[in-house]
């Protein structure tokens, strides 16, 4: 359990359902209220208009296509969000280079790290 | 070529210069005299398939006096459009200002490194070249001329940007594979306590993995087959132990990307340890049949498939899920764009999976 992670609510957009899986697990364990899943873009934008989150994961690459679109309409709603890749040191777009990055495969504890410091007060 | 150079480039090339300095007429009496003295060299510098051009040295910005046919076919100019430009006329609009300064080092006789350059087409297009740049000196030892060759090379910067690419794709599949690895063994560590049970649990979903890599590995990573993706999921299970007159597999070859086959191939390796240890291949005389159909759809055809199991002893649904019903119910469907169903019917499990046929599909 987590003080600044419990009981919000996250979206997640990540387009393998086993890395999925685990990440949804990871986030109930350190207390998360609800995970929100989206595989696509479109899925996590259709979310984002008819609820209200805390925080959000986004895999940089969905299936070819970036999330990049997701990040621009939670950066304009004001919702933090962390971003993982599996492409090593992959260099982000310059309007996100400030954010957290996690590099898959990562462990619970860095997780529960990055969306600690973007939900810091 | 004759010794008047009556067909010879030579005099075409002095002539197309038409405001001449001191220095250039000297420049061109260099080369005159190296046409007359060097006959064959001269030649050899015409007609060598190595680009290459020479510049006055004593010009003001090294102005071109020579460009062979190999350069101009490389360049597409015509040899007058080069005649009297300065050097740096070669090179890329934009090339950066190191890349100037280089151009300039490579004048200095001492320099004996050759240099990449972006290089300009007459259609605009820059290509990058490897740049060799030699003084040419008199008897007296003064430098009178340069020439510069230049080796294209397109081909090594794209066979470099490819091999960059697939090594950068094979870290990112390593990467994603670590992770499921890493998911599969957090799961199987979630879903039981006995050591032996977790091992079997990671062991079993581990080779399933790699069986589907195998799969995808043999057609390149285009993607793979529904039935050879249902085929490598079900060997260990079905052919293998002589069950498969038990086994009843019934639609195309559909193909599927390597990402949906690979998510396929999870799923029917839970449905198939299933149905080992619970379900119609626990005794022996359960059978499962596996079928799908394409149905067009006004949104794009869909793949209809239908596992479903008979004869097998009867069943009653799960206290609770585990993995594989999560896999499928929820992973599936959520990977794919579709659903998936698992129905715990008391004759024999029935799982219905829909989802979007993949581009192509039922159209050839």
């Amino acid at each position: 359990m987590n003080d600044l992670l419990c009981g919000r609510r996250v979206l997640v957009v990540e387009d393998e359902m086993l890395v999925l899986m685990n990440i949804e697990d990871m986030l109930i364990d350190l207390g998360c209220g609800s995970v929100s899943t989206a595989a696509t873009v479109d899925q996590a934008l259709a979310l984002i208009e008819t609820q209200p989150f805390d925080a959000a994961m986004l895999d940089v690459n969905l299936d070819g296509s970036s999330s990049y679109p997701v990040a621009d309409v939670l950066a304009e709603r004001g919702v933090p969000f962390v971003f993982s890749t599996g492409y090593g040191d992959q260099r982000l777009n310059d309007a996100y280079r400030d954010r957290p990055v996690l590099g898959k495969p990562y462990r619970n504890a860095d997780l529960a790290e990055a969306l600690t410091r973007v939900l810091r007060p | 070529m004759g010794r008047n150079g009556c067909t010879a480039r030579w005099p075409c090339i002095m002539s197309a210069i038409t405001h001449k300095s001191e220095e250039q007429k000297a420049a061109e009496g260099e080369v005159e005299s190296l046409r007359q003295e060097g006959g064959p060299f001269v030649v050899a510098a015409e007609e060598t398939r190595m680009p290459m051009v020479f510049m006055d040295a004593k010009g003001a910005g090294k102005p071109i006096i020579f460009a062979n046919d190999s350069f101009l076919k490389l360049t597409g100019y015509a040899r007058d459009e080069l005649l009297g430009q300065r050097f740096n006329f070669l090179l890329a609009p934009d090339a950066e200002p190191g890349t100037l300064a280089g151009v300039e080092a490579a004048f200095q006789p001492s320099c004996e490194d050759s240099l990449e350059v972006p290089t300009r087409r007459k259609n605009g297009n820059a290509f990058w070249a490897a740049l060799f740049i030699s003084p040419v000196r008199d008897d007296s030892g003064d430098i009178v001329e340069h020439f510069a060759s230049f080796i294209d090379l397109t081909r090594h910067k794209e066979e470099q940007a490819q091999s960059r690419m697939l090594i950068d794709e094979l870290n990112h599949r390593v990467k994603n594979t670590l992770t499921t690895v890493q998911s599969i063994v957090a799961q199987a560590l979630r879903n039981g306590s006995n050591p032996e049970v977790v091992r079997e649990a990671i062991e079993s979903r581990l080779f399933a993995l790699s069986r589907s890599h195998d799969l995808l590995t043999r057609e390149n990573w285009e993607g793979a087959g529904l039935r050879d993706v249902v085929d490598a999921a079900m060997k260990p299970f079905g052919v293998a132990n002589g069950r498969s007159e038990r086994f009843v597999v019934t639609g195309e070859n559909v193909r599927f990307p390597p990402k949906a086959a690979l998510a396929l191939g999870i799923a029917f390796h839970e449905l198939a340890t299933n149905a080992v240890k619970y379900g119609a291949f626990s005794g022996d005389t359960g059978c499962i049949r596996i079928a799908w159909t394409i149905e067009p759809a006004s949104a794009g055809d869909r793949l209809s498939l239908r596992w479903s199991e008979e004869n097998g002893p009867p069943v009653t649904p799960p206290s609770q899920k585990g993995f594989g019903s999560r896999v499928i119910e929820r992973g599936l469907g959520f990977e794919l764009g579709g659903t998936a169903r698992l129905d715990y019917r008391t004759d024999g499990l029935v799982c219905t999976i829909s989802i979007p046929a993949p581009s192509g599909a039922g159209h050839e």
